[in-house]
Order: C-alpha cells, then structure tokens, then sequence
C-alpha cells in the first residue's frame, strides 16, 4: 500500500517519550527500568521504522511494545524473587512528581497494587483513553478479557480506595479529637 | 463516567519523560549505528577480498591457457612430423615404383 507518510525518528521520540514513559512507569513502578524500557522500545522502533506506516500505527505499535516489553521486565523480576512495587513503597514511601490532588496521589499508588492484567487494562483506558477494542488489540487478548479485567480492575480499586478514605477520616476524626 | 473513573482519568495523566531518556537513548542509537568509516572499512575489506579472488581467477586462467597453448603446440608439432613422415613414405614408395619399372624394363632387354 502506497503512503505519503515519513517517520522522523527523533520527532516520533519527542511526540511520544511521555506516553512510553508513563506506561512503562506505571506498569513497573520504577523509575530507571521504565526509562530502560523506554530506551528499549524506541531503538526497537528504529530498527522496524520503514515497516510503519503512518502515525497511527506508530503510536499503536509504540503501545504494545511497550507493554509487551514492561511484561518481560516484571516477569524477569518476580523470576529474581524481586516485587517492584513493595521495593519502591519501603525505599521510598511516596513517589516522585505525584498528582496534584492527594486523592489522585493515593488512587495511582493502589493502582500499583492491583494484579498486573487489570493494570494494564486500566492503565490503557485512563492514562490512553483508549476503548476496550483497542485495548483488546494493544495487548493481544480477547475484547471479553479485556472487559473483564477493567470491571474486576474498577472494582477492586474503587474498594481499595473507599478503605483508604474511611482511614483518613477515621484517622482526621482521632486528630481532632486530641 | 463516573467521579471515580473521572478522579482515575485525572491521576493517570502522562508523566513528562526525564531528559536523560532521550539522551542516553541517542547515545545508545549512535553505538548501535554503523559509522561511515566503518562503513567505508567494510566496503574497503569487501573490495580486497574481490580483488583476490579475482587475482586467483586470473591466475587459474593464466596456468590454464599455457597448459592448453602448450598441448596446441605439442599437437601442431605432432601433425607436421606426421606429415613429414607420410611425405618420406609417399617418395620412398615413388622411388620403389620406379626402381620396379626399371627392374622389368632391364629383364624385358635380356630376354
């Protein structure tokens, strides 16, 4: 198929970095891996740039690889005995550059601890805004799965938060009383 | 949508990239590219390696064409000797032809 599209390799990195980033962060939940990924992913792009073909293509390609590749960086992990995220809470406690409203602070750090398939699902429908078509097509798996995995996903961290927030105010009542 | 999916969408916004992506990812790209004078060395060694086998080729045929002249001249000198035999054969048996015909003619006078 003809098209009149030319990829730029460094404009793609600019107009993506953050995306690649964000979801690589998200899904690994630390900082030098996800810019390793992301590294990754990129150099692969630019080996298998004359195969895109526009940028749509692109930014779904730059999409499921980087997942795929977040996936072998996690499962490489707990084959080493390693959970990125419990490491990263008791080295750190909070995370760097967090959202400006508490709420949404706390609502990604649960997020992280929900199970690796229902954070990818989520993680492609609200940081990517994507419909569980695309996201069934990102990650290789069945639309049903996919619908699955957000509502358990959405469950499971609305629960997680109605806990947090009955905390803070359980914990702001024993402040006021005192 | 609901608040919380709202609240959700809000907290998962795309964190800006650390510069030292980008940059350590153009390093990495500059290493992982072949330079143009490794490039032109690999041309270069590639025309060396040509350049020999064609030497040998060369060579093969040179070896070879002096064998086939040589069998050319040996073959030549083979045929001219042949003749020159089939010539000494022809004025022998001339000779013998008319040393024969006298023969006769001397008995014919005796008798």
């Amino acid at each position: 198929m003809a098209h009149d599209w030319q990829a730029d390799f460094e404009q793609l990195v600019d107009e993506h970095q953050s995306m690649v980033f964000s979801l690589a962060l998200r899904m690994t939940g630390d900082r030098g891996l996800a810019e390793e990924i992301a590294q990754d992913v990129f150099l692969e792009l630019d080996r298998h740039l004359s195969k895109i073909e526009s940028a749509a293509h692109a930014c779904f390609w730059l999409r499921r690889v980087t997942m795929s590749r977040s996936a072998d960086a996690l499962r490489r992990r707990r084959v080493r005995g390693l959970d990125l995220w419990v490491e990263m809470e008791d080295r750190h406690g909070s995370h760097e550059e967090l959202p400006a409203s508490p709420l949404g602070a706390r609502i990604e750090q649960l997020l992280a601890t929900l199970p690796e398939a229902q954070r990818a699902a989520l993680v492609l429908r609200y940081q990517e805004d994507l419909t569980p078509e695309e996201i069934a097509a990102t990650l290789q798996a069945p639309v049903a799965t996919v619908k699955s995995h957000l509502q358990r996903g959405l469950k499971l961290l609305r629960a997680k938060a109605m806990n947090h927030l009955k905390e803070y105010v359980r914990v702001k009542e024993q402040v006021s009383g005192v | 949508m609901e608040d919380f999916e709202r609240e959700l969408s809000d907290a998962l916004v795309r964190r800006p990239a650390p510069p030292s992506l980008k940059q350590g990812l153009m390093k990495r790209r500059r290493r992982s590219t072949p330079r143009p004078s490794s490039f032109f060395f690999a041309w270069k060694g590639l025309a060396a390696s040509m350049a020999a086998v064609s030497l040998c080729i060369l060579a093969a045929l040179a070896v070879y064409g002096g064998i086939a002249r040589r069998q050319a001249e040996e073959r030549r000198q083979g045929e001219a000797a042949r003749q020159q035999v089939l010539t000494a054969l022809r004025i022998t048996g001339h000779a013998l032809n008319q040393m024969n015909t006298q023969l006769a003619a001397h008995g014919r006078t005796h008798e």
